[in-house]
């Protein structure tokens, strides 16, 4: 398909790279691992054009329908499959595309293409008639629930499509359209749809971007890794994201899609049975996991797809990590040479250090130690302390200066007084998202969840130790050790970058001038972020208070302080730089509209 | 229903607080609410502390006794207890997304949400846009039988509209009228209303 010819739809392959305006972010990605020559299944875009040319006249014109089903029938030659019919159903997903990523634009529809017809084509085509059903059901589910707006709706898996269509049509008043291209046109119509919707047009006018601009919709052909045993589905990590280390980690499932994994159904293999069973697929994985992550100058989190001992890349993005992780990444990527040191402190926030440095459990502690609960680690952290098991007496206690353990069947809101007071929390009943779990994480406790019926009674009054983490309760108070940061390694590296970097000093307490500084534990107000800035003003330097903090920090840039005083030192350079650059940001930014 | 009656279940429901906070979500001016909490003290019916009020063990009790009176009308109502019966399942939602802003998927470990992945902050106050709108009929269902639950639509709106524009402490902090808060100060005043269970 020669996609110059079009005015409104352009297929992606990789020969050139169209503007990201036009395009949107995501295709754009596609096409640019398309020029990189990476696998990636084919795709075409409508672009933000079309969008404009619907939001003014408020319909599709017979051009765009017709350059669509052009785009169609590209991805249908690519593939070798057919839209909606046939013995090889071609299935593709529809995802929106603004130039700049905004909230409230449609999410993706996945298996667009599936009918009674195909569905029973791709039962024949992987033999597993049980996928092809959800196939379908995942199709109406996304369908009914992005599309058609329809409220709280669950199909069931013992259904078929015509009994998931009478839902829909009671929910909605209307059945789904009946054919694949109409369908397509729908969801197509929902994108375009969604550029007005209230998140949207308040985010562009929160931000100052153009209500012009428009979203582009991507279509792409889907593959499938259970058409055989040479077809799978895996995540991969061009880095340990847990530890940091310079290896890629992976998990892969043979015979599955992707859903499959993070569902949680299906205990996925390690890359090496993928080594095995596709030998060239992994070749091919582990030479683009290289690429992105050199092209994109971080480590990537890859979700690839292996249809019939061909590997397909399905997205590419930074990967989360770990706190430990993001520090050991840093530093060996910049000492690669990959990233700037300036580019190294600026993916470290403060927070993540100070959770490096939390208190733990002292080594060997835990080995000996009676264990007399546990349960679900629901936030992490180490809290010791006397055992109540009402929140009255949680706050009366802690009122007078006790560590106590709240200890509860489960928590409501009639709690809260309680766990404020508390140094952790157990429960007997509940799981991760239960209130008790919800709220320590809010309040950054230590806290166990589900240590099953009765088992937390009998601990009334005594002493233990809670590791939210394990999820275990010790019997006792274990030591519990606070990481000190001049001692580590890369913590001290990194000291050492951002001391270089940061305009304002930070001094140990141990090293701290004594002279032309405030302290504020001394003077009223102190605490009070608000009055920071009054109190420190003049000063050359600070304590105490409020100063160690971030916003501390940010006060006294503010204030043009020579130096604070806190511990740990290495949170508050980074947050002085961080506070720095988006400062300067700033001001570049007033320059440019002063001088425009 | 009485406004003694309001003022104490307002208290029931933020436990620990002062008049104005009680007055923002029963809707009733916050000098009336104090000169009620006044008279309930004296009769022994709340206690004072510091600033705030909270419910003495036997108000606590005589105001449940109260419940099944007071909403009789609600808690008899098809359309009431149909629009509940949507709200548990998108509470059910609401909790997970809670759960998903707090933690953090690190290579299949779940980990405190740091929040310094801010497009992944984004994406989930994206959701919690969705789920609003989602939630937003329900609500307005509900508040058809129970006018005053539309205050917490418009506190909802509120927490949202400061969660989008950046101030994410808006989600889901509990020492503020974040989201969350609401949500389940909401939750609390339903299940007391219609006499339900919390399902944990």
């Amino acid at each position: 398909m020669g996609s110059n010819r079009h005015r409104w739809v352009i297929s992606l392959d990789g020969s050139v790279l169209p503007d990201r305006s036009l395009i949107g972010g995501k295709a754009w990605s596609i096409a640019r691992m398309m020029s990189l020559g990476l696998p990636v299944p084919p795709a075409f875009v409508v672009t933000t054009e079309a969008c404009k040319a619907f939001l003014a006249d408020g319909a599709f014109s017979t051009e765009l329908e017709a350059e669509i089903s052009d785009g169609i029938a590209g991805l249908e030659k690519l593939t070798g499959r057919s839209f909606g019919k046939g013995d090889r159903p071609l299935l593709v997903s529809v995802r929106s595309g603004a130039p700049v990523s905004m909230p409230g634009m449609m999410d993706t529809i996945l298996n667009l293409g599936i009918t009674a017809d195909t569905e029973r084509a791709l039962v024949v085509e992987c033999g597993d008639p049980a996928f092809a059903r959800d196939v379908h059901r995942r199709f109406f589910d996304l369908f009914a629930h992005i599309v058609l707006k329809a409220g709280v709706e669950n199909f069931s898996k013992e259904g078929n499509a015509e009994s998931w269509n009478r839902q829909v049509a009671v929910a909605t008043g209307s059945p789904l359209p009946c054919t694949a291209p109409e369908r397509l046109l729908a969801a197509v119509r929902a994108v375009f749809d969604s550029w007005n919707s209230r998140r949207a047009k308040r985010y562009r006018e929160h931000h100052s971007i153009p209500h012009d601009l428009g979203t582009a919709v991507t279509v792409q052909a889907m593959v499938f890794g259970n058409l055989d045993d040479r077809s799978g589905t895996g995540v991969l990590f061009s880095r340990n994201p847990s530890t940091g280390d310079r290896k890629p980690f992976g998990e892969y499932l043979a015979r599955a899609q992707g859903e499959d994994i993070v569902s949680g159904k299906f205990t996925p293999d390690t890359l090496d049975t993928m080594k095995t069973s596709v030998p060239a697929a992994y070749e091919a994985l582990m030479a683009s996991s290289a690429m992105l992550e050199r092209e994109n100058g971080d480590v990537q989190d890859i979700e690839f797809t292996v249809q019939k001992g061909e590997l397909f890349l399905l997205q590419s993005r930074s990967a989360k990590r770990a706190p430990a992780a993001a520090i050991r990444i840093a530093i060996d990527m910049a000492r690669e040479g990959a990233i700037s040191e300036e580019t190294a402190l600026d993916r470290i926030t403060p927070e993540q250090v100070r959770l490096i440095l939390a208190p733990r459990l002292a080594d060997g502690q835990s080995d000996n130690a009676k264990v007399i609960a546990c349960g679900e680690g629901a936030c992490p952290g180490v809290g010791r302390g006397i055992v109540v098991t009402s929140s009255d007496e949680a706050e009366a206690r802690a009122s007078t200066g006790e560590a106590v353990i709240l200890a509860r069947p489960t928590t409501s809101p009639d709690d809260v007084h309680g766990m404020l007071a508390a140094k952790a929390i157990i429960t007997e009943a509940g799981g991760s998202t239960s209130h008790a779990a919800v709220v320590s994480r809010a309040l950054g406790l230590p806290c166990v969840v589900g240590c099953g019926s009765g088992s937390l009674e009998f601990l009334s009054g005594r002493i233990v130790t809670v590791d939210g983490a394990l999820g275990r309760i010790f019997e006792g108070a274990l030591d519990v050790v606070t990481p000190d940061e001049t001692s580590d390694e890369r913590l001290t590296v990194l000291t050492r970058w951002a001391k270089a970097r940061s305009r304002l000093i930070v001094h140990l307490p141990s090293e701290a001038p004594s002279e032309d500084l405030i302290d504020l534990n001394t003077v009223e107000g102190g605490e009070d972020l608000k009055r920071l800035p009054g109190l420190i003003r003049g000063y050359r330097g600070a304590r105490g208070g409020a100063i160690a903090s971030d916003e501390g920090i940010r006060a006294a840039l503010q204030e043009k302080l020579e130096f604070v005083v806190g511990e740990p030192v290495l949170p508050l350079l980074i947050a002085a730089i961080r506070s720095q650059t988006k400062k300067a940001a700033g001001e570049m930014l007033a320059a440019e509209t002063a001088s425009s | 229903m009485s406004d003694m009656h309001l003022a104490l279940h307002g208290l029931a429901i933020k436990k620990h607080a002062s008049p104005k906070d009680i007055a923002e979500i029963v809707g009733m001016d916050a000098e009336r609410v104090a000169s009620l909490l006044a008279e309930a003290e004296s009769r022994g019916r709340v206690a004072r502390a510091g600033g705030k009020f909270v419910l003495t063990a036997p108000a606590q009790v005589a105001l449940r006794s109260e419940y099944s009176r007071v909403y009789a009308e609600q808690r008899s109502s098809a359309a009431m207890n149909a629009a509940y019966d949507d709200f548990e399942k998108v509470n059910v939602w609401l909790k997970q997304l809670i759960t998903d802003w707090q933690t953090m998927d690190v290579g299949g470990e779940k980990l405190p949400n740091d929040h310094s992945n801010k497009e992944g902050d984004e994406k989930i106050i994206d959701r919690l846009g969705d789920l609003h709108e989602r939630s937003e009929p329900i609500l307005k269902r509900m508040a058809a039988s129970l006018p005053r639950l539309g205050i917490y639509l418009q506190m909802l709106t509120a927490a949202l509209e400061r969660a989008e524009d950046g101030a994410i402490e808006w989600v889901s902090d509990v020492r503020i009228a974040s989201y969350h808060t609401v949500w389940f100060e909401m939750h609390e005043d339903l299940l007391r209303a219609l006499g339900r269970e919390r399902v944990e």
